[in-house]
């Protein structure tokens, strides 16, 4: 499958934080920043499974998740123009845009009312295992998933916690019955030791 | 507070910080070169780890993304000017005065957010006006807004701008007070004369900006105030009708 290849080779040009992690990405996002549907749909079919995935971790509601996906991968499109080559990589910005709409929907849910569509979700939820399963093998494979088992176990809760979760600090400490200010250190000292982690994995 | 602003910086890489916060960490990434280069690098970690979240998309999710860009205009290169408070027309003002909210929502508040106190209400106020405010702004930018405005019964008003174009819209409510007795105020959007919800306002919460997606095909939004946290139909009198056609 083309995906697969091209997140693969993705993967091994990763460096981080040096250049773009997927140089395919930024040159498409130019070409999209000129109005290039062509491009676009390339771009989806290198980012989406991320971008759906990842929004699909936060949010675990499948409906729901491919609903944020839209909107994200259209804001995509619409101000690609605004991308900067200068202030990250490609790849960055656009999942950063996906984490931030999920983590809005997570924050807007729990104030919001709507308990019992939180219990529907879980039902809905199951026909995924199979997908599941497939990710999960996939993250085996996957150099972030070993630079995550490189954290201390702190670290790592309280990254995975607050990302893949979208919890705010002050959740993951309550979670984890850790107070506030050593949270606060072990999201940015783990985030630090995961930089260092995958720039050596790059590397190699 | 710089010092504690600055221990938020893995929070805020994390986006696990709440909206007073982040406008404190953005304040201080003005100033604060070292921290911005610090940001940016764990910005590009934290996006890494979408790499472990690969799942397959539903497949029609393809079609609609690839039928919706067919549908949307790209942003122009350059940020737009941001919008002064004394702009002549009347799109700049209603710029202005979601900005305004938004403003207000924040203002004040950032020094007890970072240090770690909750201010509960005003916390709400800012997250439903934040996470909103650059796909409202795009929306107010539209060349083909049309604005309308109805007082609330209560006290307030409610202004609705609609786009065709950005086939969506943004509702804004101020209404003068917050509800009491466990009542909160409701938006809904009417289409084929069934109302249906655009959200509930948090109990004491009185202003909101809310972007609804297809709202031109709307005839109608109507306001009222149900018992929290909101109803699946609307049960109470409207406060307000603002009709779109």
């Amino acid at each position: 499958m083309g995906e697969r290849d091209i997140s693969r080779r993705a993967e091994h040009l990763t460096s981080v934080p040096g250049p773009d992690p997927a140089p395919d990405a930024a040159a498409l996002l130019l070409d999209v920043s000129r109005g290039d549907e062509k491009a676009f749909g390339k771009l989806y079919d290198l980012v989406a499974p991320r971008v759906y995935g990842l929004i699909r971790r936060v949010l675990r509601d499948p409906a729901q998740s491919e609903e944020v996906a839209q909107e994200v991968l259209l804001e995509v499109w619409r101000s690609a123009t605004r991308f900067d080559p200068g202030k990250g990589s490609a790849t960055a910005w656009i999942f950063t845009i996906a984490h931030r709409r999920a983590v809005d929907r997570v924050r807007a849910e729990q104030s919001a009312a709507d308990r019992t569509a939180r219990v529907g979700a879980a039902t809905i939820d199951m026909p995924f295992d199979s997908v599941t399963d497939e990710v999960a093998a996939r993250l085996e494979r996957q150099q972030v998933r070993h630079c995550l088992d490189e954290l201390t176990e702190l670290q790592r809760q309280a990254v995975i916690l607050a990302y893949y979760q979208g919890n705010t600090y002050p959740q993951v400490a309550d979670l984890l019955r850790t107070p506030l200010p050593t949270i606060k250190s072990r999201m940015r000292d783990g985030l630090a030791r995961l930089r260092d982690c995958l720039a050596v994995g790059a590397a190699a | 507070m710089s010092a504690d602003v600055h221990s938020l910086i893995g929070a805020y890489a994390l986006d696990a910080i709440d909206d007073l916060e982040r406008a404190a960490v953005d304040r201080h990434l003005r100033d604060c070169h070292d921290c911005r280069a610090e940001i940016a690098e764990l910005r590009e970690v934290a996006a890494r780890l979408a790499d472990g979240a690969w799942s397959v998309p539903p497949p029609q999710l393809r079609e609609t993304v690839m039928a919706g860009i067919a549908n949307t205009r790209q942003l122009p290169p350059e940020p737009a000017a941001r919008p002064s408070a004394t702009g002549p027309s009347r799109r700049m003002r209603l710029i202005a005065a979601a900005a305004a909210l938004v403003a207000a929502a924040g203002t004040g508040s950032v020094v007890y957010a970072v240090q770690d106190h909750r201010v509960d209400q005003q916390r709400q106020l800012t997250e439903a006006a934040q996470a909103s405010e650059a796909r409202t702004r795009a929306v107010l930018a539209a060349p083909d807004l049309v604005v309308r405005e109805q007082p609330l019964t209560s006290g307030g008003r409610v202004t609705v701008a609609s786009s065709r174009l950005r086939d969506a819209g943004v509702i804004m409510l101020a209404a003068s007070d917050a509800p009491a007795d466990g009542r909160v105020y409701q938006l809904w959007t009417i289409r084929g004369g069934t109302p249906s919800s655009a959200g509930a306002l948090h109990e004491g919460q009185s202003v909101i900006v809310q972007i609804v997606d297809g709202l031109p095909s709307s005839s109608e939004v109507g306001v009222t105030l149900e018992p929290a946290p909101g109803s699946a139909t609307p049960t109470a009198p409207l406060e307000a009708l603002v009709k779109l056609i």
